[in-house]
């Protein structure tokens, strides 16, 4: 096996980020549970998954996140953070 | 193959979208209403994972999972499992075509290494050798 290349649509970038993915798209303000968007928006989760799919041929760096808005989304929401030990 | 827990397991993609079969890979909890649910009995989680076929009916697709809202999810799977968004973006030529093997797993688990050095494994081995793909999108819940 000599490996597939991947590509992460994440809502919790922090959160991911701590295993590494090789390419990752954090729709900025997403929901958990809307990783493509809002139900029926189908326009949204086309762009959404066309995004994802890009990364694959951009050059991106090995294991960054790339954070990319979509208006369309409407409502914001924060993202999980990561728990530190000690806060 | 052991790789460092440091390391990124970068693949390059050398292709064309355009000619490229592509694989979903879902820790959102999708399966098929006919397979057997994920145990959410289980305080621990559970490590197995279920195939999706490509002709997949998406409202033959159902959620289980206790640890995020899939409210929305149930009313439409691609929110979290862009089945017929990837059709549509094959439809449109964006894409080459639609890998013959998916896959669904509930991304909560109190067995961090069994699912990193298990199941992981054993979904990356199923998609390279059953599913033809070429490049693989992962979504979480």
């Amino acid at each position: 096996m000599k490996g597939i290349p991947t590509v992460l649509i994440t809502v919790s970038p922090e959160v991911s980020a701590q295993m590494r993915p090789p390419r990752a798209l954090y729709p900025k303000g997403f929901k958990i549970g809307n990783s493509l968007g809002q139900p029926g928006m189908r326009d949204l989760q086309k762009k959404v998954l066309r995004d994802a799919l890009a990364l694959l041929t951009q050059n991106t760096r090995p294991g960054e996140t790339i954070t990319i808005e979509y208006p369309e989304y409407g409502e914001q929401h924060e993202p999980p953070r990561v728990k530190k030990l000690g806060t | 193959m052991t790789i460092s827990r440091k390391c990124v397991p970068f693949t390059p993609f050398e292709r064309e979208l355009s000619k490229s079969t592509i694989a979903l890979i879902t820790a959102g909890g999708v399966h098929l209403r006919n397979q057997e649910p994920f145990n959410i009995a289980d305080e621990l989680g559970d490590l197995g994972y279920r195939e999706i076929p490509p002709d997949v009916d998406s409202s033959q697709l159902i959620v289980t999972h206790h640890h995020y809202d899939h409210t929305d999810a149930d009313q439409d799977i691609n929110v979290v499992f862009p089945i017929d968004v990837l059709r549509d973006l094959e439809t449109e030529g964006f894409i080459g075509g639609i890998a013959k093997k998916h896959i669904g797993y509930m991304g909560y688990t109190m067995q961090l290494k069994a699912m990193y050095e298990g199941t992981a494994r054993e979904i990356a081995n199923d998609i390279d050798r059953g599913s033809r793909a070429d490049a693989v999108v992962l979504t979480g819940g």
